[in-house]
């Protein structure tokens, strides 16, 4: 178990360096990258546009940007974000809550919805029974993220329930999915036939199985849920990392943006490593011993 | 009699004190598209920080902006001399800081000394530095009398030099609060990044209105950070919001169906629509459109064709102005009447197309060599009205046989394109106009400059031409008779005119939406627009609480 611990710690920590490495040459190499619009200010003198232009010029080499930059990422230090003019740390300490807890809301609120859905799905097993929740998914699944947002934000809903409807369909359509592979397993025919009601076979049987397999979508959902905060919260105006995110993309603000990918790197990496874990442990205590090893 | 008449305002003051406790604050709402990047006055270089520096900052000069002519504040005189190199002010007497800190003439020494710190490189400073050199900066006056002066000394002449302090909101020298202790009638409160910033009433802020109450009026103005303008309108329509200080014409045409009374149109703002074209020796472009480009008659034939009348029917639905150069028709001063913005005639254009040497082949239009006139022309990516622009200047160019092609790129891209690589060949951009001096202009017309667009950072002037604006513009800048600047830069419009380096199509109307709760409102069309007389405005229940304050300053 430790070593797996080890091994994940340490695909955590490479993936994290190499993403934040290709965020920042992805954004170096965009248009429009080291332009300052204040160079179009009428007001500001000859000397002060060159000054402008000598602050963006410190990022232009990417390589010495990004060990400076780590350098003060060990030390708590993620860089000064030039379009907000304010320490990045600062700003995520304000606005990474938010978006925590509209995370938390979201995925929660989406894998319940998905998962109760897709129980109710397989229980009742009737021709059409999944009508409904499959509209319902196909249709969240076909509406991008914004026109979400903008519907419930139309009918008062707090953004919060736009990112578990982002969540929501995915989970379902594997939910179901997963569930009905187990629930045609000979173990299932086999209870069913034995006359265990059907609530105990699903539960018991079918949902208990599919458990480890349903625990790794969250590390996906959770970078599904991300991805959609950003337009959620551009279009809600919710004082978020989401909106920080728009902002920086539009300002081709370096350190703002390398820090974001890192972060967001970091939390999907390390949900599904917990999935991992959680799958490895599951596996360790129900799998029997192989025949022949002796006892502890 | 006197008892009685005592006892009932008494009585009435402690009703209306009790009415205003039991109700709630009087508050201004309305919003900013974004954070302030900065409380500190001196480094305000975006429209958020803008906003905060205007309610907070207290200045020595202001321009009405209704009337357009300076009004002193916390100078009661001052006097320019030296040709713009010297200003001497006497400052307003028993004034003090929010935080209670006495007004001294150290103030604004120390706020100077600051603003003029080459290492700030504050827009609002810069526009001082008209030569290199120290700014000299010492109090005048003497206690014994309980005058206090300040005479501020420029290396330079410096062009409108009593408007630029417009801008100038003095710092405390002296005060522990540093930036938060202020001089203007409301004091940052409270800021929750992303979500608000709360400004409260200056309890020490030194005007009374006509009747001696202490101004302002509101207890508060509470600026929500909102930068989807769809989401702006839904709570101004809902009453969350008073005041939309700007809309655009489709919004406010839809407005204007469902609430007559909230929207206003201010008429012609200050800011331009224009267009320009690539005229960068270096720029990557081929030879053959070079020459179109700085040949006086295509930019003239393509300014003609343009038929600005149509863009401001459809593209502003009537809330624009056909451009007639830099200065706009509400910059009533300094515009140059005898100017007629262009005809958009399919055949004054057509002649001048000629005359450069353009011919007709079949449907298209070619230059004298054959080559087919096809351009493309940049914009901003997401500006609708641009967008629009564009479809009917392509439309318009076709009638000619010219081929437009539209790209639009995203604002720091755009940027790139026109300041660092040139990779362009024409643009459409708006410019923000804040100050209606033409000095402001400064950067944009003189070739050295880098803000000269079409052709930046020249060594010498590449045409005659724009010698004689570098000569206008120098001179109109040395010069404190306003009489003899208006002939000079009259002048350049004139230029501006016959060469057209620039396109100017509209100056797009200054609207907004109003809650009919807010009252004194005076729109005008100088920035900012609804609140430039911020102290006398007054929301719902700011008359309970005008009386409220009276009370607490008797007492």
């Amino acid at each position: 178990m430790l070593s797996l611990l080890l091994r994940q710690a340490r695909r955590i920590l490479l993936t994290v360096l190499l993403g934040g490495l290709l965020g920042a040459t992805l954004v170096r190499l965009g248009p429009g990258f080291g332009v300052d619009e204040r160079e179009l200010d009428n007001r500001l003198s000859a000397d002060s546009q060159q000054a402008i232009r000598m602050e963006r010029a410190k990022e232009n080499n990417i390589a010495l940007f990004y060990v400076r930059y780590l350098g003060g990422f060990l030390h708590g230090d993620f860089g000064f974000s030039r379009s907000l003019n304010r320490p990045v740390a600062e700003l995520l300490k304000e606005r990474l809550p938010l978006t925590l807890e509209s995370l938390g809301y979201g995925v929660f609120g989406g894998a319940s919805m998905g998962l109760v859905l897709a129980l109710l799905t397989v229980w009742w097993r009737a021709p059409g029974s999944d009508l409904v929740p499959a509209l319902l998914s196909g249709l969240c699944l076909a509406a991008p993220a914004a026109i979400i947002a903008l519907v419930l934000l139309w009918i008062g809903v707090a953004s919060r329930w736009a990112i578990a409807l982002v969540v929501f369909p995915h989970v379902y359509r594997y939910a179901k999915n997963q569930l009905i592979a187990t629930s045609q397993s000979p173990h299932v025919v086999a209870a069913e036939a034995k006359g265990l009601s059907s609530w105990r076979v699903l539960w018991a049987h079918v949902f208990t199985p599919a458990a480890p397999q349903l625990a790794a979508l969250a590390g996906i959902s959770v970078s599904l849920a991300f991805g959609a905060s950003i337009p959620i919260e551009v279009i809600c105006d919710t004082p978020g990392v989401g909106q920080l995110a728009w902002r920086a993309a539009m300002d081709r603000d370096l350190p703002m943006l390398v820090t974001i990918t890192v972060l967001v790197a970091l939390m999907t990496l390390v949900v599904n490593s917990l999935a991992d874990l959680a799958l490895a442990a599951w596996k360790n205590n129900t799998v029997p011993p192989a025949a022949g090893s002796a006892p502890a | 009699m006197l008892m009685r008449c005592r006892l009932t305002r008494f009585t009435m003051a402690l009703m209306l004190c009790g009415l205003a406790a039991a109700s709630s604050a009087s508050e201004l709402r309305f919003c900013l598209r974004i954070d302030p990047k900065t409380f500190n006055p001196l480094l305000v270089e975006d429209e958020a920080s803008q906003t905060v520096r205007y309610l907070t900052g207290g200045v020595l000069i202001r321009l009405n902006r209704y009337t357009q002519e300076l009004e002193g504040e916390l100078a009661t005189k001052w006097k320019v001399s030296e040709n713009g190199r010297r200003i001497d002010f006497d400052l307003r007497p028993g004034v003090r800081f929010s935080d209670g800190t006495p007004f001294t003439c150290d103030d604004v020494v120390y706020t100077m000394r600051e603003l003029m710190d080459p290492n700030l490189h504050s827009p609002t400073g810069d526009v001082f530095r008209s030569a290199p050199g120290p700014v000299e900066s010492r109090c005048t006056g003497s206690s014994a009398t309980g005058s206090a002066g300040v005479t501020v000394r420029f290396p330079g002449p410096v062009a409108a030099l009593a408007a630029q302090f417009d801008q100038v909101a003095i710092l405390s020298a002296h005060s522990a609060a540093k930036e938060s202790a202020v001089l203007g009638p409301f004091a940052l409160g409270e800021y929750k990044p992303g979500a608000y910033v709360l400004l409260r009433r200056n309890p020490n802020y030194w005007k009374r209105d006509a009747n001696g109450h202490p101004l302002p009026y509101l207890d508060a103005i509470r600026l929500e950070i909102q930068q989807n303008r769809e989401l702006e309108l839904l709570r101004f329509r809902r009453g969350e919001l008073d005041i939309v200080n700007k809309l655009d014409p489709e919004m406010y045409d839809r407005l204007s169906s469902e609430m007559p009374h909230a929207v206003v149109d201010a008429g012609p703002s200050l800011d331009w629509e224009i267009v320009f074209f690539n005229q960068v020796a270096n720029a990557p472009l081929p030879e053959y459109k070079r020459r179109w480009f700085r040949s006086d008659d295509f930019r003239r034939a393509i300014s003609e064709g343009i038929r600005r009348d149509d863009l401001v029917r459809i593209v502003y639905r009537g809330h624009a102005r056909a451009a007639v150069g830099p200065v706009s028709t509400a910059n009533r001063f300094w515009l140059n009447s005898a100017l007629q913005p262009p005809s958009g005639s399919q055949t004054a254009a057509l002649a001048l197309l000629e005359h450069a040497g353009f011919r007709r082949s079949g449907s298209t239009l070619v230059d004298r060599d054959g080559n087919r006139v096809e351009f493309s022309m940049i914009t901003n990516a997401g500006n609708k009205l641009h967008e629009r622009t564009l479809a009917l200047i392509q439309q318009d160019l076709a009638r000619f046989g010219i081929q437009l092609n539209v790209v639009t790129l995203d604002f720091p891209s755009l940027v790139e394109r026109i300041s660092r690589t040139f990779n362009y060949e024409a643009v459409l951009m708006a410019i923000t106009n804040v100050d209606l001096d033409p000095s402001a202009q400064m950067n944009i017309w003189v070739s050295s400059a880098a803000n000269h667009q079409w052709n930046p950072n020249q060594k010498t002037p590449a045409t005659p031409w724009e010698a004689e604006i570098d000569k206008l513009m120098a001179e109109q800048g040395g010069s404190q008779d306003r009489d003899k600047r208006k002939i000079y830069f009259d002048r350049v419009q004139q230029i501006a005119a016959d060469k057209v380096p620039m396109l100017f199509l509209v100056n797009p109307n200054a609207l907004s939406a109003v809650s009919p709760n807010v009252k004194n409102v005076t729109p005008a069309v100088l920035a900012p627009q609804i609140y430039w007389n911020v102290e006398h405005l007054q929301v719902g229940n700011a008359l309970v609480s005008q009386a409220r304050n009276a009370l607490v300053n008797q007492r």
